[in-house]
């Protein structure tokens, strides 16, 4: 027997403004897709929010038919090659990126056009966001896994959430399957979901990148990803 | 004036969600009306006039629920099934007995006549000012607030009710289709508010 969950209308409105039901991550998904698609930048150094582009059914459609299979491929998530077993996956990648930070923040590298940082991995460099996007970097971890050396440079902004930006040293790259594949550039930026966490993941000079972050969305990161891809090269 | 920043949508999928759910009673349906919201803002750039996306993004919703409802009025009429409006969560919300609650509760908002269930969603789901609902709505605000006094009255009132055998009621959903059934209400059809 149940009783009447509400009696008056002041606790029916009470337990109406109480309810914090999330929606189906396939939706959050799906929406994430649509505004990537939306923000799709046409230039360098473009936002990607003033790009206008047309969704219609069968677009919504088929994002909902991607973000499904980034949900099924979040699951798979995805080996490094090589075979070997001590091989870095995406998953552990990714939770590095979500680790504290052991060293400084690297600094804008002054000859690089407010581009870069003074920090790199094998020559690849890592990005200067903060005058475009007012994220800062506040710090740097360098890891050991699978055999590979891992860097990470991490951001805020003034909202107080954080990114985590790693590059993944050696080539040939790993290589890395599923999620939902958005190209930019002619570079493939595969999207996946671990858990809650939103990944990017791509190649930048034949080496791996993955940027995560905590509460930012999959469209954000996909943007500051895809932001200075001069030079990257494609999955 | 400012122009919708995209990258700002994400962030009311929540909400969009719950209030497209109190708005169709399911949440499949809820699922289909906030992707075509979320289509149709994104179609193109849009200029807003005040400091809240989300009085903008329910006007944009009540519109895409407006139209879907006259789109599936045009439609051959199916009766829905109890299986097809109890479905099971392949997801649940971690709270089983709150999930059933809310889903009674939201099914029950949406057997409201359209004027109540939409203000009431605007105020009470989605959590809008009174003047940001009236605008959403394109109703005064003293239209809004006595349709939200009936919509609230109502609500409180169904979920109180017993059927006339005395039993306690146990989910909106398995009244409404049984009233359906009956003759007595409203019809339930596939593709419509329900």
């Amino acid at each position: 027997v149940k009783e009447p969950r509400t009696h008056t209308e002041s606790e029916l409105v009470d337990y109406m403004r109480s309810i914090d039901v999330r929606a189906p991550q396939r939706l959050h998904d799906s929406i994430e897709q649509l505004v990537a698609d939306r923000a799709a930048p046409r230039g360098r150094k473009s936002t990607g929010a003033d790009a206008p582009a047309r969704t219609g059914t069968l677009g919504r459609r088929l994002a909902a038919g991607m973000a499904l299979a980034a949900a099924v491929a979040a699951v798979l998530v995805v080996a490094f090659n090589n075979g070997s077993h001590d091989a870095l996956t995406v998953t552990q990648a990714s939770v590095l990126t979500l680790r504290p930070a052991t060293a400084a923040a690297p600094q804008e590298d002054r000859g690089s056009d407010g581009t870069e940082l003074a920090a790199a991995v094998d020559g690849v460099r890592f990005p200067y966001w903060e005058d475009h996007f007012g994220w800062r970097s506040t710090g740097s971890r360098t890891d050991h896994v699978g055999g590979r050396t891992v860097r990470t440079v991490f951001y805020g902004n003034d909202r107080g959430q954080r990114i985590g930006y790693a590059i993944v040293a050696g080539v040939p790259a790993p290589r890395v399957g599923g999620g939902v594949v958005a190209w930019r550039n002619g570079t493939a930026y595969r999207l996946l979901s671990v858990g809650d966490l939103r990944v990017v993941t791509w190649l930048r000079h034949g080496r791996m990148c993955v940027v995560t972050g905590r509460g930012v969305s999959g469209a954000t990161l996909l943007t500051l990803a895809s932001w200075d891809d001069q030079g990257a090269t494609p999955a | 004036m400012r122009t919708l920043d995209p990258q700002s949508l994400p962030q009311h999928v929540d909400r969009l969600y719950r209030a497209a759910w109190a708005l169709c009673g399911s949440r499949e349906d809820a699922e289909d009306l906030v992707q075509e919201t979320f289509a149709r803002v994104l179609s193109r750039p849009r200029v807003l006039h005040g400091a809240d996306d989300a009085y903008y993004l329910m006007r944009v919703l009540r519109n895409t629920f407006l139209t879907s409802r006259r789109t599936a009025s045009r439609r051959p009429v199916t009766v829905a099934e109890v299986d097809d409006v109890v479905t099971p969560d392949p997801r649940p919300m971690g709270r089983p007995e709150q999930a059933l609650e809310v889903q009674e509760l939201y099914a029950t908002i949406a057997e409201l006549p359209e004027n109540f269930r939409l203000a009431l969603v605007a105020v009470d789901v989605l959590g809008l000012s009174y003047r940001e609902a009236s605008r959403a709505l394109r109703v005064r605000e003293a239209t809004l607030t006595t349709r939200l006094f009936r919509a609230r009255k109502q609500v409180v009132a169904r979920l109180g009710a017993e059927p006339a055998d005395g039993a306690p009621r146990e989910r909106s959903r398995v009244g409404a289709v049984t009233r359906e059934e009956t003759g007595a209400d409203g019809v339930l059809s596939s593709g419509s508010s329900q």
